[in-house]
């Protein structure tokens, strides 16, 4: 038993190293064949009148004038000890430039998917309770079509209306220029974006549990429990709502790189300086070394999520260990 | 008065049941939704006879006019009228969303329906694949493709949306692919010689396509999304050629100046469209629920 959990460890660590490491590959061959010149990105406009030689020194001086699959190995030696190298545009170490801005991202991301996680159960109860009555019917028409609003179109007519049109709320930023300290000017600039994040995503795990537990209710046991004497309350709270959590947190692990990639969006609009801002700017100005660590990073949340998704599943869940072993044994039969 | 505790009583009654209501032939079918689809294509396809101006004209002495007699829904920052646009800009980006959900399901049905038909080691291969782009977040591809391809048309990015979205089908051909591959229809096709493609087409799709139908229709409404998402941070379709995505990218200006119809005309039929989809799709997937509850 022991030997299977180290086994067990090992394999799941090995998957996620040889992603990494594919994932890599991959990111750092598409960024290198693209067209533009990530000199400019150092040097400005500058370029354009260097002189062939100039631009050779310089291209030497920042390693683009060898093979991709050579600066590949370099920059993998480099990563390994933790060196990323440094950021065209920023001119600063590519972790420096990431670091201040990825708690901003967390800040956004973390409380619109602890208030998507509450909410979206709390709904998908409610809608279950009720099944079929108007308020049921209202909640989900409501819902499917706030869940057809793409993210930035939202966030539009939400500026248009609180930051323009009323102007309670400020438009873009995450703090009052000099206010970088004052927490509540800061709840203050989250209010729209992390509402719009909410908004986006929460009618669709809402609707997940609202349909899991009407397959739930027509399980034979919920008559076994009805036929007993239990109320209602009770067998949904105590037995639908405990046999469908470890599907949901398990898609709730699945659902945090959709919810960070919806942030993507948002920050843009709002001009939030967070990763999403940073990976956008790095894409547009070809700025290579930071465009890697940021897709690195997030491909390394996917990959992290969809483990944990996995391994919640199989600890919880013993039928999945269950027809996982059969699969298994059915396939050595073969 | 009875003496005994039983008492025949005779034959229980039949419950009145009331008359069930016989269902017309448009209940339960999203006909709204397939009208207004119908409405908002025809009107995008017959772009030519709707427009009242020409979309691409810039006006210079009308710009940021608010909707009036002669220009319906207004015109942009750059004087075009937003009611051709709209028409215009609508055929573009339903093309787009086509397309690309063309391209994306050719992809899923060959990769999956090999997938599933290969051996075990080849299948796991592919599925690991699959993941592994999967974990490359979707904006970011977009983005680096989009740079590899160059300036932005409309092939490149249905190309682009199509070759990113292909993933979750795939993964529902191979799990029906693997269920019905040693069928004996598909063993005697096989024998009789039949080719990959004979059987993928002849034996294989027809049992796959109605559980993929759904998605489908979803991904033209994702590949949408993505276009008009794209192309309005500035990095798909450029501004001139016109789709609701890059009118939309107006919208910083248009927000500077309050200009409410810039933002919210074309994002209503975006709105709408996108509406109509869903409730087509959901339609389309099979219905659960169709039990009394138990509770």
């Amino acid at each position: 038993m022991k030997k299977n959990k180290v086994q067990y460890i090992g394999k799941k660590v090995l998957i996620f190293v040889i992603s990494v490491f594919l994932l890599s590959l991959i990111t750092f061959y598409i960024s290198r064949l693209a067209p533009g010149d990530p000199l400019v990105s150092y040097y400005g406009d500058r370029v354009e009148k260097m002189s062939p030689q100039e631009r050779e020194r310089a291209e030497e001086r920042l390693g683009l004038h060898e093979p991709v699959s050579v600066q590949y190995v370099k920059w993998l030696k480099q990563a390994v000890r933790g060196d990323f190298g440094i950021s065209y545009k920023y001119k600063k170490d590519v972790l420096e430039v990431i670091g201040g801005r990825v708690g901003n991202t967390l800040v956004l991301g973390g409380i619109g998917f602890v208030l998507i996680f509450v909410l979206a159960l709390l709904l998908g109860v409610l809608c279950a309770w009720y099944e079929d009555s108007r308020l049921d019917r209202v909640i989900c028409k409501v819902g499917t079509v706030l869940s057809c609003i793409p993210e930035f179109w939202l966030s539009l007519l939400l500026l248009l209306i609180f930051a323009v049109e009323l102007r309670w709320l400020p438009g873009s930023g995450a703090y009052t220029v000099g206010k970088s300290d004052d927490i509540l000017d800061r709840i203050w600039h989250l209010i729209l974006p992390v509402s719009i994040v909410v908004l986006n995503h929460l009618w669709y795990y809402a609707y997940m549990i609202r349909n899991k537990l009407l397959e739930e209710v027509r399980a034979d046991y919920v008559l076994l429990a009805r036929s007993k004497g239990a109320d209602k309350k009770r067998i949904l709270f105590r037995y639908c709502l405990r046999n469908i959590i470890p599907s949901y947190l398990s898609i709730m692990a699945i659902s945090v790189p959709h919810v960070l990639g919806g942030t993507y969006i948002i920050e843009t609009v709002f001009s939030y300086p967070g990763i999403g801002t940073l990976s956008y700017e790095s894409a547009r100005y070809k700025d290579y070394n930071l465009l890697m660590v940021l897709c690195i990073l997030s491909g390394i949340v996917v990959i992290l999520c969809n483990m944990v998704a996995q391994a919640v599943n199989e600890q919880i869940d013993p039928r999945i260990r269950a027809t996982e072993i059969m699969q298994e044994t059915e396939e050595t039969k073969r | 008065m009875s003496t005994g505790e039983f008492q025949v009583v005779g034959i229980r009654p039949a419950r009145q049941q009331p008359e069930e209501l016989k269902k017309k032939w448009y209940q339960g079918k999203p006909v709204v939704s397939i009208v207004i689809l119908a409405l908002i294509a025809a009107g995008c396809i017959g772009s030519r006879f709707v427009m009242t101006k020409d979309p691409a004209y810039m006006d210079l002495l009308h710009y940021n006019l608010a909707p009036n007699a002669e220009f319906l829904f207004g015109t942009d920052t750059m004087g075009r009228d937003i009611f051709s646009m709209i028409w215009y800009g609508g055929k573009i980006s339903l093309l787009i969303g086509l397309l690309s959900a063309a391209i994306s399901t050719v992809i899923a049905v060959l990769f999956g329906a090999v997938s599933g038909i290969a051996p075990q080691w080849l299948d796991t291969l592919l599925m690991r694949v699959t993941e592994i782009l999967l974990s490359i977040p979707n904006l970011l591809l977009v983005i680096l493709l989009q740079a590899i391809l160059g300036k932005a048309n409309v092939l490149t990015i249905s190309l682009v949306i199509g070759v990113t979205g292909w993933t979750s089908i795939a993964k529902v051909v191979r799990t029906e692919v693997r269920q019905i591959r040693n069928s004996e229809y598909v063993i005697a096709s096989r024998c009789m010689g039949g080719g990959f493609f004979h059987i993928l087409w002849k034996h294989l799709t027809p049992n796959f396509v109605s559980s993929i139908m759904f998605m489908v229709v979803m991904n033209v409404r994702s590949a949408i999304v993505s276009e008009s998402t794209l192309s309005f941070m500035g990095i798909g379709l450029p501004l001139e050629v016109i789709s609701w995505g890059s009118m939309l990218s107006l919208s910083e200006k248009a927000l500077l100046g309050g200009a409410w119809w810039m933002i919210l005309i074309p994002g209503v039929f975006l709105v709408v469209t996108l509406l109509c989809m869903t409730n087509i799709g959901n339609f389309l997937r099979k219905s659960v629920n169709q039990k009394q509850s138990n509770l």
